[in-house]
């Protein structure tokens, strides 16, 4: 078990830039998961961390150890890959022996290990079979078997639930949970769904364009979202940004509506952002604005309204129960706690 | 007309194509079997009723003819030709599939593009060069020859195969503890088998049956089967019933490879699209 350190860490592939001279600390036990839409770097990262991938310049470190020249099998860490890697012409049992056999582990402490690592996983019934008999999930269960056998200083964790069916997801994404907490062994967790970020990390470091734009608790980065690219990134339905300016201690929309109290000095050009929890919604003319009903949906734990802002278009989340129909109009409130205000040409946040 | 009646009348065409063409394709082959088993005077009527001997299977190896000989030339020369181009092959297919190489592309082309070479063109340039280092007539020479007309053939066949293979698969066996070398031995070429064994029996196929090389480079000592065919012209004419029966010794290993072929290369067609 170890920790991991990213020191100006650089990827590139001719004028490509992968990954931007970026610095990581991941602490010993922690779950990290790398956060990103494709193409963000966030897997060449973690690649390079494997030592599949040769950074460009910077260095890596496991532990007291710069791993940047060792080989990915002098790294001792384990991987879960998407399309899991397992070996097809090997049975269960052999693919979760496999890294104990490569490493001279002694013939009589093989077994009891792979069984214990496939009991863990809830593979034990299965072990004789090839992998081209198990369903997807269990193939996963493979991967994660393989990787827990051995345990590793760290786990690189590389989308591993994506090729699974969503219901099966929920299932392993708790199961992943439980075992990360069991094991307290060091994980980064490659995804680009921010639910799996959310409910997995203790921290994460939310990326794009090679760039690691925030870095913080599920907590932080959900209530407390360091730039714009974070803030319509996380979040489901995602937050709304509504563009505007602060005049006399209020956010005035595009369109000229005066919103919201805001307790920042006045500026011509700013993004509002709310979530679609922080608004309330009552009948017309009780609230603080009015505004038509564009869509109505019926998620079955909530209500969605998109309402129509002038030219914007903004969604609020509203209770179980509530039915309006589409062209209705209703009263928006927004409290002045959970707004964010923006700078839309740097993208940083504003403080009050 | 019905649709069942439609469906009945195409499927009679079908049937009725597919016995054309394997009587086109058969009736050769046929009549050397036959002819294999006549006696020198039957084979010159077109009897479909005779007593079969087995004499000519005998003859074929006695003087003067020696098939035995180049049965032999033809066995040593096919099976090291086969044990040299697979294990060659599979390290430059391995090259080719995984390792980014600097003019990668053009060397692929550049070696299949031998292959559009007539062999008539280079065959004195080789006779030339082979007397000058004395390879003429002897089996090496035509290992060598061999080689150089399977090679290109086997390493296209075997990159595919290793292009099928998922470098998941690889990346994750490196992970786990593994050197190149391992992963090679220990998951590539265990996955990759069934390509192996296919390019393996096609080379040994082209070697065996290669003809203008060994016509031209071989004249005693090292005159493998094919060529051992026209011996069967003699002042008497052609002797086919020899001639049969040295036909079928050369086309038995053959069938059995292509029995065996079939299973695998249908294996290996769809190995790397099933995830």
């Amino acid at each position: 078990m170890a920790s991991v350190i990213l020191k100006n860490l650089t990827k590139c592939w001719g004028d490509f830039i992968g990954v931007d001279n970026q610095s990581l600390d991941i602490q010993d036990h922690e779950f990290l998961v790398l956060l990103g839409p494709s193409g963000c770097g966030k897997t060449t990262t973690m690649r390079m961390i494997a030592g599949l991938e040769d950074p460009t310049d910077g260095e890596i470190w496991i532990g007291d150890r710069m791993v940047n020249d060792d080989l990915p099998k002098d790294r001792h860490v384990a991987m879960v890959f998407q399309n899991y890697g397992l070996y097809p012409h090997m049975t269960v049992f052999d693919n979760i022996a496999y890294p104990l056999r490569v490493r001279g582990t002694p013939k009589g402490e093989i077994e009891p290990r792979v069984k214990k690592a496939a009991g863990q996983v809830e593979l034990i019934e299965l072990l004789h079979r090839k992998p081209k008999a198990l369903s997807g999930g269990q193939r996963q269960r493979v991967a994660l078997a393989r990787a827990i056998v051995r345990t590793p200083r760290v786990f690189l964790m590389d989308e591993p639930l994506s090729n699974l069916d969503a219901k099966l997801r929920v299932t392993m994404r708790a199961e992943l949970k439980h075992l990360s907490r069991e094991l307290k062994i060091t994980t980064i967790y490659v995804t680009h769904d921010q639910i799996e970020a959310m409910t997995l990390a203790d921290r994460i470091a939310v990326m794009k364009d090679g760039i690691i734009q925030q870095v913080g608790t599920p907590d932080e980065i959900y209530n407390d979202p360091a730039s714009l690219f974070v803030a319509g990134f996380i979040g489901s339905p995602a937050m709304n940004l509504i563009n505007g300016s602060v005049q006399d201690g209020y956010f005035v929309t595009t369109g000229g509506t005066k919103l919201v109290a805001v307790s920042v000095p006045d500026k011509p050009d700013v993004v509002l952002g709310v979530r679609a929890d922080d608004m309330r919604i009552s009948e017309e003319g009780e609230g603080d604005i009015d505004a038509r009903i564009y869509a109505f949906e019926h998620t079955g734990e909530a209500t969605l309204l998109t309402v129509q802002w002038g030219t914007q278009r903004v969604i609020v989340r509203g209770a179980r129960h509530l039915r309006k129909e589409q062209g209705e109009i209703v009263s928006i409130s927004l409290g002045s706690d959970h707004l964010y205000l923006f700078n839309p040409d740097t993208g940083k946040r504003i403080r009050g | 007309m019905t649709g069942k009646q439609k469906k009945q009348i195409s499927q009679a065409i079908q049937i009725v194509l597919i016995l054309i063409t394997i009587f086109v394709m058969l009736v050769p082959i046929l009549w050397i079997f036959m002819a294999a088993f006549k006696n020198h005077i039957d084979v010159f009527q077109l009897k479909l009723f005779f007593t079969p001997t087995l004499e000519n299977f005998g003859t074929v190896f006695e003087a003067p003819y020696h098939l035995g000989m180049k049965l032999w030339n033809s066995t040593i020369v096919a099976f090291v030709t086969v044990a040299l181009a697979i294990p060659i092959a599979t390290m430059a297919a391995y090259s080719f599939s995984r390792f980014r190489l600097r003019g990668k592309t053009a060397m692929l082309v550049v070696i299949l593009a031998t292959q559009f070479m007539p062999a008539v063109v280079i065959i004195l340039p080789f006779f030339v060069m082979f007397r000058d280092v004395g390879l003429l007539d002897t089996r090496i020479g035509l290992v060598l020859v061999n080689l150089a007309i399977v090679m290109p053939f086997a390493i296209w066949m075997i990159k595919g195969f290793i292009d099928g293979i998922p470098i998941d698969t690889e990346e994750a066996a490196m992970v786990d503890g593994s050197s190149r070398i391992m992963v090679i031995r220990n998951i590539v070429l265990p996955m990759a088998a069934p390509g192996l064994l296919t390019a393996g029996i096609f080379c040994f196929i082209i070697a065996w049956n290669e003809f203008l090389f060994a016509l031209i480079l071989t004249n005693k000592d090292a005159v493998t089967l094919p060529i051992g065919l026209a011996l069967f012209k003699a002042e008497e004419g052609d002797l086919w019933n020899l001639l049969s029966a040295a036909g079928i010794i050369i086309m038995l290993p053959m069938f059995i490879l292509a029995l065996i072929i079939r299973k695998y290369f249908v294996q290996g067609m769809t190995m790397g699209a099933v995830r």
